[in-house]
């Protein structure tokens, strides 16, 4: 049994790392992280490299419509790699086809662009991630057209092209 | 005349910079974050040999954490960065500052930048990275301070003595990059005879324990740092470097470059945990990643990224 000290010692330890991983290509700013939801997907594209994985994936509404989007990964690959996620496993876990739930942030702007905090298996097995992944508070929008969408979304031009 | 005129700045420059490193180094002293170290390893070690594999993430290789090596900066800014006693720049350095574009840090307005009415302005600049000119978004170069300051998952980094012991090379895991500091006693060159380097020219010796290495001669394209902060290439750069015990290694530095600030800056403490080969290994290879930033995978990046900022196809 692991003591509570200790827990709170990896629990700190994952926070520290979660930061570390988090502002690398700015990604706090693109996404809305504070407003995760979840839906399953079915993996197109997987592409392992650097900076970031970045992947396409397609999912199904409620009413039969199929929405494509692309999203990008959390996690580097030099993290994954050392958490386990070689560049094989991860691309055999991620192979077009693949069944998975994303634990997804919308990207800020809105539309179908998002980070995946967290990617589980049909089994609900975590997979392709590394410390730093987050359920947050990830409301079920499985089918809900267009996902979970920002209430006020983010002027681009206003954000970065001063 | 000119020559003469370079290379007294450069003097004098030099001379600043070391009286500061002595300033720094009580600092350092002083500051009792740095000083506290959560290595527990007792062993006998040479506090000259800097040799090895490390790293801001022990954990992440199945170690202890090491608190002091995560950033010391008092505010949580987003990101990581050079940070210390932020100087106000110059006309021309503000000029500079304010034609960089990038993500990291807060946003105008935004409630972290409220919430910390004191923060340099530099670092209340954020907009979405897709409109960034940042030279890592485009694989150009990192420079020195920024790549030792980087304290992200990729920030691991080896320190190699060579065998005549006349030079100590530092690899920096992201990137694949690398800079040789002399230590058989040559003096500064004057960058003017050739190109600026991306990393500069970096010369060092020892004061105690504490390894002195100064640099100048920088490509003027590099950030100090991920918030856009620029750098001159006369400016000399000191970085004190001290292993205070087995597995920890730390530096601080200061920067003096007359062009773009007002005084000299010295940057908050950065700190490594020693990664035994055997840990930082994958299937037997051990050693740092060859974790370079490669134009069209980092253009792929891009491409997704803009979607991001409603820039992709529909």
């Amino acid at each position: 049994m692991m003591s509570t000290s200790r827990k709170l010692l990896c629990l700190a330890a994952a926070l520290l790392a979660a930061n570390s991983g988090w502002a690398h290509h700015g990604s706090g700013i693109s996404y809305d992280t504070t407003n995760l939801w979840t839906t399953w997907a079915t993996v197109t594209e997987f592409n392992y490299l650097n900076p970031h994985p970045t992947m396409r994936f397609e999912r199904t509404t409620k009413d039969g419509k199929v929405e494509q989007w692309v999203s990008e990964l959390l996690a580097a690959p030099a993290q994954l790699a050392r958490a386990g996620w070689t560049r094989n496993r991860s691309n055999e876990a991620l192979k077009p086809g693949t069944h998975v739930k994303l634990y997804l942030g919308t990207s800020r702007v809105g539309g179908f662009s998002a980070i995946a905090m967290r990617i589980e298996n049909e089994k609900g097995e975590s997979i392709v991630g590394g410390l730093g992944e987050n359920r947050g508070n990830a409301v079920d929008m499985d089918g809900v057209p267009g996902g979970l969408q920002p209430k006020k979304p983010l002027l681009g031009q206003t954000s970065g092209d001063r | 005349m000119a020559n003469n005129s370079f290379v007294t700045r450069i003097a004098c420059g030099f001379l600043a910079a070391l009286a500061l490193a002595s300033v720094s180094a009580a600092a350092l002293a002083q500051n009792p974050k740095a000083g506290n170290s959560s290595d527990t390893d007792t062993r006998a070690y040479n506090k000259h040999d800097f040799g090895g594999l490390w790293s801001h993430n022990p954990q992440e290789f199945g170690l202890p954490p090491c608190p002091e090596c995560r950033e010391q900066y008092p505010i949580p800014v987003p990101g990581y960065g050079y940070f210390g006693d932020v100087p106000a720049r110059t006309p021309e350095g503000e000029r500079k500052l304010q034609m960089t574009r990038h993500g990291r840090g807060f946003e105008p307005d935004s409630e972290g930048a409220k919430k910390y009415p004191n923060l340099d302005p530099a670092y209340k600049r954020a907009g979405l990275p897709a409109y960034s000119n940042d030279p890592e978004a485009r694989c150009e170069m990192m420079g020195l301070a920024r790549s030792i300051v980087m304290n992200g998952p990729n920030s691991a980094m080896e320190m190699v003595h060579t065998q005549a012991n006349d030079r100590l090379i530092q690899n920096f895991e992201w990137y694949g990059d690398h800079r040789n500091i002399w230590m058989d006693g040559r003096k500064l060159p004057n960058p003017g005879d050739y190109l600026p380097g991306v990393n500069g020219y970096s010369v060092g010796q020892w004061q105690g324990d504490t390894l002195v290495v100064t640099s100048t001669g920088f490509d003027e394209r590099q950030w100090v740092d991920m918030y856009g902060f620029p750098i001159s290439e006369n400016a000399i750069l000191v970085e004190r470097w001290e292993r205070p015990s087995p597995n920890r290694l730390r530096v601080q530095l200061t920067l003096t470059d007359p062009v773009n600030y007002t005084r000299p800056w010295t940057s908050t403490v950065k700190a490594w945990a020693l990664i035994p080969k055997e840990k930082m290994s994958i299937s037997g290879w051990s050693g740092i990643f060859d974790d370079r930033c490669i134009p069209s995978d980092e253009a792929l990046f891009n491409s997704f990224r803009n979607h991001a900022a409603g820039l992709g196809e529909k």
